[in-house]
């Protein structure tokens, strides 16, 4: 929490301004008891009515002032508190928007995107009320008590019996009860946990009949969270009549000592109702502090987690420019290249090594968790190389930067991805000097035009957040005619064609081969039907290549090939697969 | 701030839902009206003890001369002691009746709505979102145990010492009352309006909060097209427009909101000071005693604080009403018709299944199936194949009766299944599904999840049979370990051989599976071809295929589109038809032959 006082600092003169105005608020609201003291001692009692008009306009004086200081650190609390709320989210958004995929993973989207909301809401929250109450309370506790002993110096012991009491009674109480929240927590999230099994299991608990199991498991939780929940409101529950006798007590303790030190002193007759107000004061700001205590753990956790995502150092450097001229014609070439996670001593990809050029289709086939796809992702720099070389158009991809990089790969992901606007902006999402022609086009090789013309206001039309208004294969085709626009000399499908039907897929295919001509093309795919045509497969297993060439090539020689294809056809054609590839091999 | 709330505080209904808590809280009167009781109580025992105290100065000044009368001031102080002590007992015994109470009245709603998602049709379910019935369960009860717990009590004891203190003002002094009545409530109503004015600057701040988040939500869940294309500085740009625009409208709804603040102050100020300085030239005209004033002053800080207490109350209150509708209307849906009584029960199952002029849609002007009627014998294969979308799990909603059709009927050994219990129709059949649903518990829980008389050898003996038994003793624990739907520690084929056992543990007499498309590989993918074939031996089974073998080897195609069944037959009669399945079957496997 503290680390994050440092987003303050611009606005350091306001937050002097704000301490110096609460200061002042505070000594004015303070001052009423005791002049009102004054008008007992000096006014009632010995019958002087200007004495207490004079006073009285004193009082209202002060407490003019007090509100106008008041008005004051009100509006710098708040200015201070928006604008640092700003900047904090701010740099969560500029640093994360700038992570690579390395980076990405170690926190998780979701767990980002917490970060960037909900925490920032949590600590915004706790600096607001920091800024007002927690400087106010602090102020009042010190300012009334310095101001007690000077009322009434002999009675200046009370304060502290009622400051005892207060901390100790919440202590007790917190001590009791804070040990059960953990438990509390772990029994809420139980209930959701079986509530969601419920839902989600639906088909499946209706199909086994399993209903009344469901009940009881629920049912035992339920019980164990009402007990606790009870448990627990039975002593939190003490507080406010604890609090109600301590605060009443004391008043009444001010009372009898303030009488009995009437002999010694007549003043005591004002002193100690003043006395009394101050003691309350004093017991007040320690319970606010209280409350402030209940709330920082829960900001801090939440400042721990924006803290880490802040500290978090890049681990891929980009260079300035591009410092080598990388050749006319496009490639892309593996030379040697190993990857692994961060901390993993295992290799996800080992000793990878490949040449693909342009007017070549390469496809990369395996199973789950072979590396396929992280493979292709080390194209762009989304993962950086633990060893080895890739080169572009027959230069380092480190020598690259990042803006040139980026401009030669259309790289199309797994999932359809889309932003909220229209589909021509997001087709023009890479190359936003695109022409209408351009972006038609690249619609038309997608496969997309025909549904995009179907729409009433065809390539204008609106898209929803995450593009959720449109289907999970009209999606993908966006995403594929948005890197088709870009022109780029490189086209990387990380298994792109897999939310396609297979009719369509075999269209899009076709199609892209009509302009792909003088581009390299990296396709990673499940079906065998789409990258049988590419002219070099590679074949991967458990991060190593375990066979490389054509599909007749691989039919013959490479095992792991076999096994694929095998899983995707029937046994017939699979056997004339194999007599095909037999043919071509002695062709 | 609470943007995890799907839907505003407010009831849509204050009257109704009003009636409707009320109606669901009656089992509860008493212990409540005693609890009202209490916190009354309390109230009046706590206005009496500043008007002691003022009593105790003025006595203590009156026979200052003589002599204090310390015998009358200790009674006076134990007077206080007994009364403040009382008023927290009886403010105790208010709260802990209330904290049962709500508690095992949320309870109950727990367990309501628990039961009514076991009741309500699965129609309901797919129409609604489950985060919706989720944060029914979560959210609202949430809402429910503390406000309720909080509000009832805090009302009574706010009205009660409202009325109180205004009595007792009056009885020390009109005039002097008079001054604290007319501020203190034009000080709420000023900060009233005020607040009124930052409500809408609030909302202002939702909103943009929720555009900023959906902005957030997008940018970082579509990071990777942001690199591809270099769009970071767009996309920075644009957060930072959205951004500099919550901090405006948060900077005015926060200096809006926190006004309320100066101008109490002022007015409590001003009235704290009229008091002092009128109550002052009382006491010298010797209208009021001295002890009065001290008192009176007391008595005006505890006129404050019910009134903004109340305040807050209604809308608490609101909020309250808000959570209830929410979770009475989701209990009051309409359930699922009720089983036939008495019910036809099958022994001995053959396995013959007759679809006789099936009609079905999910809504009612859509009608999607026409008149459907096939003859199933016992023992045969069902393929239903059709592209994505067409509606294939249609057919397995009917057999399973999580649907009923809207006329025809379907019979199993001549027997309406309309005429069964739903839990006898779903006993006839074992079901693979794709969505591999697991709940968090142990394998072996999960296993017998459709038997729960299963012994650990009949677990096992299923599991081998669906080869799964050696990944699972490879597991730390074996058939101890903990699963759940979500785990990480075994993978989604592995899944699905798990819910194959789990389907073989029951035995059942005809099956319904779903072939996994995607996310397996290879090997696995064998295993559970191998265990899908054991499982249907024998079994009438219906499967949702992908798999060309798996199609060729049923002994009955049905070929859906758009929702309908469009074709019926063998692969080669069907071939022969060349209709929508020779189109298909082109289309998806024609490259291959």
């Amino acid at each position: 929490m503290l680390k994050l006082f440092r987003f303050l600092k611009p606005y350091w003169w306001q937050v002097i301004v704000l301490i110096l105005s609460i200061a002042a608020q505070v000594w004015a609201t303070l001052r009423l008891p005791a002049l009102m003291a004054n008008i007992i001692n000096e006014g009632i009692v010995p019958g002087n009515t200007d004495y207490i008009w004079a006073v009285g306009l004193r009082m209202i004086g002060l407490a003019v002032v007090s509100a106008i200081c008041s008005f004051v650190s009100s509006y710098f609390s708040a200015r201070i508190g928006a604008n640092y709320s700003r900047d904090i989210r701010a740099a969560i958004f500029t640093k994360i928007i700038n992570f690579n995929l390395t980076d990405q993973k170690d926190f998780s989207t979701a767990s980002l995107l917490t970060r960037t909301t909900n925490d920032v809401n949590q600590v915004q929250a706790v600096v607001m009320m920091m800024l007002s109450m927690m400087l106010r309370a602090p102020l009042f506790c010190i300012i009334s008590v310095f101001m007690a002993i000077q009322t009434a110096p002999d009675m200046s012991w009370i304060i502290l019996i009622g400051v005892v009491a207060i901390l100790g009674s919440l202590v007790l109480i917190m001590s009791l009860v804070i040990p059960k929240f953990k438990i509390f927590q772990v029994l809420i999230d139980r209930i959701t946990l079986l509530t969601r099994e419920n839902l989600t299991g639906l088909r499946v608990i209706r199909a086994f009949n399993n209903e009344k199991v469901e009940k009881q498991k629920f049912v035992k939780t339920n019980d164990k969270l009402t007990r606790l929940l009870i448990y627990i409101d039975k002593i939190l529950e003490l507080e406010n009549p604890l609090i109600g006798i301590i605060f009443n007590g004391t008043t009444l303790l001010c009372s009898w000592v303030g009488i009995s030190l009437l002999s010694k002193d007549f003043a005591y007759l004002g002193n100690m109702s003043a006395f009394a107000q101050y003691v309350t004061h004093v017991m007040m700001s320690f319970l606010m502090l209280s409350m402030m205590f209940v709330m920082l753990p829960r900001a801090n956790v939440s400042a721990h987690r924006i803290n880490d995502v802040l500290k978090k150092t890049s681990k891929i450097n980009w260079k300035r420019e591009t410092s080598s001229k990388p050749e006319k014609v496009p490639s892309v070439e593996f030379k040697n290249v190993d990857f692994s996670y961060a901390n993993a001593t295992e290799k996800v990809l080992s000793n990878i090594s490949f040449k693909a050029i342009a007017g070549e289709t390469t496809a990369f086939v395996g199973s789950t968790g072979s590396g396929k796809s992280t493979l292709i992702n080390l194209v762009p720099r989304f993962y950086e190389a633990t060893n080895g070389e890739i080169l572009i158009n027959d230069v380092s991809i480190k020598d690259y930067e990042k803006k040139d990089l980026m401009k030669r790969i259309g790289f199309v992901p797994q999932r359809g991805i889309l932003f909220s606007g229209t589909i021509a902006s997001n087709i023009k999402f890479g190359a936003p000097n695109a022409t209408e022609e351009q972006v038609k086009k690249a619609a038309e090789i997608a496969q997309a035009k025909n549904f995009i013309e179907r729409l009433p206001e065809k390539y204008n039309a609106h898209i929803a957040q995450g593009g959720t208004n449109v289907s999970g294969g009209q999606k993908q085709r966006l995403s594929i005619a948005r890197a088709i626009c870009k022109d780029p000399d490189i086209f990387v499908f990380d298994d792109s064609f897999s939310a396609l039907d297979m009719k369509t897929d075999k269209k899009l295919r076709e199609a892209l081969r009509t302009i792909t001509g003088e581009s390299v093309v990296l396709i990673v795919a499940q079906r065998i039907s789409t990258i049988k045509d590419a002219d070099q497969i590679v074949v991967l297993d458990d991060g190593k290549v375990v066979g490389k060439g054509k599909h007749f090539e691989l039919l013959n020689k490479c095992k792991v090939y076999q096994e694929i294809v095998k899983s995707q056809l029937s046994e017939k054609e699979y056997a004339t697969e194999l007599r095909l590839a037999e043919g071509v091999k002695n062709a | 701030m609470h943007n995890d709330i799907p839907e505003s505080g407010k009831p849509k209904n204050m009257k109704d839902s009003f009636g409707v808590f009320l109606k669901s809280i009656k089992g509860y009167r008493f212990p409540i009206i005693l609890s009202i009781i209490f916190a009354v109580g309390s109230a009046i025992l706590g206005l009496f003890i500043p008007k002691i105290l003022g009593d105790m100065t003025t006595i203590a000044v009156e026979t200052f001369e003589e002599g204090i009368d310390w015998g009358t001031l200790a009674g006076k102080a134990w007077l206080a002691i007994g009364l403040f002590c009382g008023s927290a007992l009886l403010n105790y015994a208010q709260a802990y009746i209330l904290a049962v109470v709500s508690a095992k009245y949320t309870k109950g709603l727990r367990e309501m709505i628990l039961d009514k998602i076991s009741k309500l049709p699965i129609a309901y379910f797919d129409k609604h979102k489950f985060g919706d019935t989720l944060s029914r369960m979560s959210n609202d009860i949430d809402v429910l145990t503390t406000s309720m717990s909080q509000e009832i009590a805090d009302i009574s004891l706010s009205l009660t010492t409202l009325i109180g203190v205004m009595i007792i003002m009056l009885t020390i002094s009109v005039p002097l009352s008079l001054i604290s009545f007319i501020v203190v409530p034009v000080s709420v109503l000023v900060v009233g309006k005020i607040m009124g004015y930052a409500q809408k600057y609030f909302r202002e701040q939702q909103n943009t909060l929720g555009v900023l988040n959906g902005k957030i939500e997008e940018d970082y869940s579509g990071q990777i097209i942001i690199k591809a294309n270099s769009y970071e500085d767009l996309a920075l740009r644009d957060f930072n427009r959205t951004n500099e625009k919550l901090a405006t409208v948060t900077r005015r709804a926060q200096i809006f909101s926190s006004l309320s603040f100066p101008v109490t102050h002022i007015f409590t100020n001003i009235g704290y000071v009229a008091v002092c300085v009128l109550g002052g030239l009382f006491v010298i005209e010797g209208r009021i005693n001295i002890g009065d004033i001290q008192a009176f002053i007391q008595y005006v800080s505890r006129f404050n604080r019910p009134i903004t207490e109340i305040a807050a109350t209604t809308s608490t209150i609101q909020s309250l009403l808000a959570a209830s509708e929410r979770i009475f209307e989701f209990l009051n849906e309409t359930e699922e018709e009720p089983d036939p009584e008495p019910s036809k029960t099958i022994d001995n199952v053959r396995g013959e299944v007759e679809f006789h002029n099936v009609c079905f849609g999910y809504s009612e002007e859509q009608p999607i199936i026409h008149n459907f009627s096939v003859k199933i014998e016992p023992g045969m294969k069902v393929a239903i194949v059709g592209p994505t979308g067409a509606g294939k799990t249609t057919l397995i909603n009917l057999l399973m009766r999580f649907y009923d059709p809207s006329s025809g009927y379907i019979t199993i050994d001549g027997v309406p299944t309309r005429e069964m219990k739903r839990s006898d129709v779903r006993k006839l059949f074992g079901m693979v599904l794709q969505d591999t649903w697991l709940f968090s518990g142990t394998v072996e829980e999960n296993l017998r999840y459709s038997n729960q008389k299963a012994s650990l050898d009949d677990v096992k003996r299923a599991a081998k049979a669906s080869n799964v038994n050696h990944i699972i003793e490879a597991l730390p624990k074996g058939y101890k370990s903990d699963i759940s739907e979500d785990s990480d520690n075994i993978s989604a084929g592995e899944k699905q051989l798990i819910t194959i056992a789990r389907a073989m543990v029951a035995n059942p007499p005809m099956m319904i599976l779903d072939e996994a498309t995607s996310n397996v590989d290879t090997r696995t993918e064998q295993l559970i071809q191998d265990s899908f074939e054991k499982l249907t031996r024998g079994r009438t089974s219906f499967v949702i295929a992908h798999r060309l073998s798996t199609i060729r080897n049923s002994d009955l195609i049905l070929v859906m589109r758009d929702g309908n069944i469009v074709e019926q037959g063998n692969h080669e009669s069907l071939l022969k038809e060349n209709g929508f399945y020779a189109e298909l079957y082109n289309s998806q496997f024609a490259d291959n032959n």
